[in-house]
């Protein structure tokens, strides 16, 4: 058998594919059961498995799904009903099928497992007559004898009455919950029937080894170096620079295209959880509607497989914990199924999927004594956090586990577990509930792995790629009464806005240098790692269009953001023998050719012995900003009263509205040399840019932190410190929060938020 | 020291052979990927001290290991640059950079006797057997065991050198 190896793994593939086929097929057929397709379908996908069995020899396959297809024919021929019980038999039965596939798989043979019983079931459930349908679950416990013409003959004379049916074919009838017909019980409602396409599918797609993929994008990843090199080529020869420009532009459309082989649809996991809904539901007692959307959209093949799990585990959750029992739910004057809906779509460079409930929601009482409890919070800024922080302590590690879980519905079993999953692979989670209404959970995943923004420091002589999703801000280091590295009981330091941030000098960690220059006058990378903050001291940051020998800029306390070089670079395994250091996450080729060591950030933090300091959500902004602290109070073009912290800002300027130019998309105004960005303040609150004639407006430039940007507001009213602790607010966007100042409420102006958006606009 | 009259004997192995320092080592040939002159080094700092650093190989990156360095002989004199032997071992790549490619000899397995003494110490573990040609000694490595016990090696970075800056 062993000459058929290529053939048998092709026959594994392609019987998993039909599984999952099978799979959708049977959830589609108890929504409308009497679709003659969908039943023609099924029974043509197991003839196909049977037939292939018999091919290579595998009996025990070949006689399980012969007694399916016996079942599936008696089905089709209406000589017996649709019910629980035989859709219950069916998905055994499926399941069986891949426990085989699987075990073929591994070992090359069928194994040991006995299927006997199931056949035996399969043949019962198919022998039972049109007249004695789901009413009857005794009947089901009965030893039937099997249909003796049908059935082969090596399946029954061994056990002719067995003492007890397959317990998983007749769970579905025993459970005591009273029978509903199936349509409720589970329903999937895809944006488009997967039927159609996957038929379509196989006439333009062909099946490629994804070794072969890597391979050509790393063939890719070459060209696109020799190409860099090639444009460095100095020459007067005008056909040259034509034919350089062609290889420029067909090189970048190759890479683009190279790339995009690697990105899958997240239909792959969704198309698990009809079955895997179906199967919780009837588990838990629930009723559940499962509405899948944006199943087309695309991401990493890599990525797909690292949030399959975390997204199990939130449906799981959302069944169990969130939805409530189909009579609860009546008494709460909802509908008796619940709806779980399961979306994907594209966001900003991201992938956002939402798994979405209708249930209960969260207890957010139980959820803020029990943080209180642990000592995450005490109860005086417990009872000042608003609800949509105090959630987010369910991600907290143990958090849910015993009182939570017991006393009330506990929600969010193993909600770190998923955290920690999801921020391994550069994503993040986040958890919002309205009582009775149900909770949504929001996970943002990169696009991809392979292909990071990242932010490139020198070192001593070396160069180091940071990834950016991690870094906060930058700041320059000045020996004259600027930011300044301070000792602190023995540890190093750096003041910012009050918060006192953990240094690592990464020449002395890194073993590069004895003395450390940076000290005096080098760039602290200010990351965050998990919930830890803390600052990377490094020579400067390579600019944008130097090649490694640029020097940081002196002029003001803080680097911009977009002085600094973003890179776009393509992360590549560094091997066995340097991974295991735990510091770096792998290497890439800068496009000057220079191979550049990628800082595993979370390695450095646990190699190095930074006090612990957990940044707990209510210290991001409130704590870190005193009564004496002066702001800047404006009003916006659209009249709200916004406030900035007058140490961020780093000049006031009045311009007309002519004076703004546009370029790349971007509004610039022009000052010398110098072009900054300007951004309207009520589009950073999430309002729409006032009109295109706005007349005279000032700008409120911010420093390198906030990306240097020009904040356009209409008119700049005082600068005063607020005589209120600032609120916190989560709802509005671009608000850190509300205080009061001159006895008026005033919106602080979010500047973490800007970073990112200083990021992704170069 | 190139010896191109060796007898090339029918069935047997093909080896890559190569100088290092003043000894000549040899590979199998069915493992070796590239082999290369010069490459852009780039600095590992903590990795095991024989891995120099690492090097880009068409789409991959490679970790370098110094041969002499591995086998306990002094640093080369900065003239000599060296070469890298690329071999893939278990789907991962490595160089080695040695002093200077040889030929490739064909030798049957039984003609391949046990380290012998005369061996130093430290490259004892990666020796997997010697072989008498014609006018020289060939050193048989076994790449695989260049590898392993470097894995083992780890610098103790993990000591914080706090207390080496002081004040402000």
């Amino acid at each position: 058998m062993n000459d058929n190896r290529e053939f048998i793994e092709e026959f594994l593939v392609e019987s998993g594919e039909n599984l999952d086929q099978l799979d959708r097929d049977l959830i589609a057929l108890e929504e409308s059961p009497d679709d003659p397709q969908r039943l023609a379908s099924i029974f043509r996908t197991v003839h196909t498995i049977k037939g292939n069995s018999g091919f290579f020899g595998f009996s025990k396959l070949g006689a399980l799904t012969h007694s399916g297809e016996h079942l599936l024919g008696r089905l089709r021929d209406g000589k017996i009903q649709l019910n629980d019980r035989v859709t219950g038999t069916l998905y055994s039965m499926v399941d069986a099928v891949r426990s085989i596939l699987h075990t073929i798989e591994s070992t090359g043979v069928e194994g040991e497992q006995d299927f006997r019983e199931l056949s035996q079931t399969l043949a019962a459930v198919a022998a039972e007559d049109v007249d004695l349908p789901e009413a009857a679950p005794e009947a089901a416990s009965l030893p039937v004898p099997p249909a003796p013409a049908d059935t082969p003959a090596t399946l029954a004379p061994a056990v002719p009455t067995p003492v007890e049916p397959a317990p998983k074919a007749v769970t579905p009838s025993a459970s005591p919950a009273p029978p509903v017909p199936p349509t409720s019980r589970t329903a999937s409602v895809p944006t488009a029937p997967p039927v159609k396409p996957a038929a379509l599918a196989s006439d333009t797609s062909i099946r490629v080894d994804v070794g072969l993929l890597a391979s050509i994008l790393d063939l890719v990843g070459e060209l696109v170096l020799a190409r860099n090199e090639l444009r460095n080529v100095e020459s007067a020869d005008p056909a040259l620079e034509g034919v350089i420009h062609r290889i420029n532009t067909v090189t970048n459309s190759l890479q683009e295209a190279a790339v995009k082989t690697r990105m899958q649809p997240i239909e792959h996991v969704f198309s698990k959880f009809p079955r895997t809904v179906r199967d919780l539901a009837v588990a838990c007692g629930r009723e559940v509607q499962l509405v899948i959307d944006g199943a087309d959209t695309e991401l990493d093949r890599t990525l797909i497989e690292s949030i399959r799990d975390p997204l199990t585990h939130l449906v799981r959750n959302a069944i169990d914990h969130g939805i409530e029992a189909p009579a609860a739910r009546e008494a709460a004057g909802k509908p008796r199924a619940g709806r779980l809906l399961l979306r994907a779509f594209h966001e900003s460079g991201q992938v956002t999927i939402e798994v979405q409930d209708d249930g209960a929601g969260i207890p957010v009482e139980a959820v803020r004594s029990k943080a209180i409890a642990r000592g995450l919070i005490d109860a005086d800024g417990a009872a000042l956090l608003p609800d949509e922080r105090i959630l987010q302590f369910i991600f907290e590690p143990g958090f849910s586990t015993a009182a939570l879980v017991t006393s009330v519905s506990g929600r969010g079993v193993g909600m770190d577990v998923v955290k920690t999953n999801i921020e391994a692979i550069g994503g993040t989670v986040d958890i919002h509930s309205r009582p009775g209404l149900g909770t949504t959970v929001r996970v943002r995943v990169p696009l991809t792995l392979a292909i990071i923004p990242a932010l490139v420091v020198r070192c001593a002589t070396e160069r180091f790629a940071l990834p950016l999703a991690a870094v906060g801000e930058l700041v320059s280091l000045r020996a004259d009464g600027g930011p300044r590295i301070e000792g602190l009981a023995g540890a190093d330091v750096i003041r910012v806005r009050g918060r006192l941030v953990p240094v690592v000098f990464l020449d002395e960690f890194l073993g590069l240098r004895r003395t450390t220059a940076a000290r005096e006058n080098g760039t602290v990378v200010l990351v965050r790692v998990d919930d830890h903050e803390f600052g990377l001291v490094v020579d400067g940051t390579q600019t944008a269009r130097s090649d490694g020998d640029a020097s940081p800029s002196h002029d003001s306390a803080v680097v911009s953001m977009e002085a600094a070089s973003l890179s776009t670079i393509v992360v590549k395994p560094i091997g066995s023998l340097l991974a295991q250091l735990g510091i770096y996450s792998g290497a890439t080729v800068l496009g000057d050719g220079g191979v550049v060591l990628i800082l595993d950030l979370r390695g450095i933090l646990r190699s190095t012995e930074l006090p612990p300091q957990p940044r707990r959500a209510d210290d991001a902004n409130s704590a870190a900003i005193g009564v004496n602290d002066s702001f800047l109070v404006c009003r916006t073009i659209t009249g709200r009263r916004i406030a900035v912290p007058v140490d961020a800002v780093v000049r006031l300027e009045k311009f007309a509205g002519e004076d703004l130019q546009a370029a790349g998309g971007k509004r610039l105004v022009r000052r010398g040399d110098i072009f900054t960005p300007v951004i309207d303040a009520d589009c950073l609150l999430g309002a729409h840019a006032a009109h295109d004639d706005v007349g005279s407006v000032s700008l409120v430039v911010l420093d390198g932190r906030c990306g240097g940007i020009g904040v356009a507001v209409r008119q700049i009213l005082d600068v005063a410190a607020p005589d209120s602790m600032l609120q916190p607010s989560l709802a509005a966007p671009g608000v850190a929060g509300t205080f009061s100042i001159g006895g008026i409420a005033t919106e602080l102006l979010d500047l973490a938020a800007l970073v990112p958006t200083a990021a992704s606009r170069s | 020291m190139n010896s191109p009259n060796s007898p090339v004997q029918s069935h047997g192995s093909r080896y890559c052979c190569f100088v290092v320092g003043s000894d000549c080592f040899a590979v199998a040939s069915t493992g070796v990927a590239e082999v290369l002159r010069d490459g852009k080094i780039t600095r590992v700092p903590h990795a095991p001290e024989a891995v120099i650093g690492i090097i880009h190989l068409r789409g991959r990156i490679v970790p370098v290991i110094d041969m002499r360095r591995r086998l306990g002989l002094p640093a080369a004199e900065a003239s000599i640059g060296g070469t890298h032997l690329v071999l893939s071992l278990l789907d991962e790549w490595y160089s080695l950079l040695v002093d200077e490619m040889l030929d490739v000899i064909e030798v049957v397995d039984d003609a391949i006797e046990p380290p012998s003494r005369a061996t130093s110490e430290s490259s004892h573990d990666a020796v997997a057997g010697v072989y008498a040609d014609a006018d020289r000694l060939v050193h048989f490595l076994d790449p695989q065991r260049i590898v392993q016990s470097l894995a083992r090696q780890r610098e103790p970075y993990l000591q914080k050198q706090g207390a080496s800056h002081g004040g402000i």
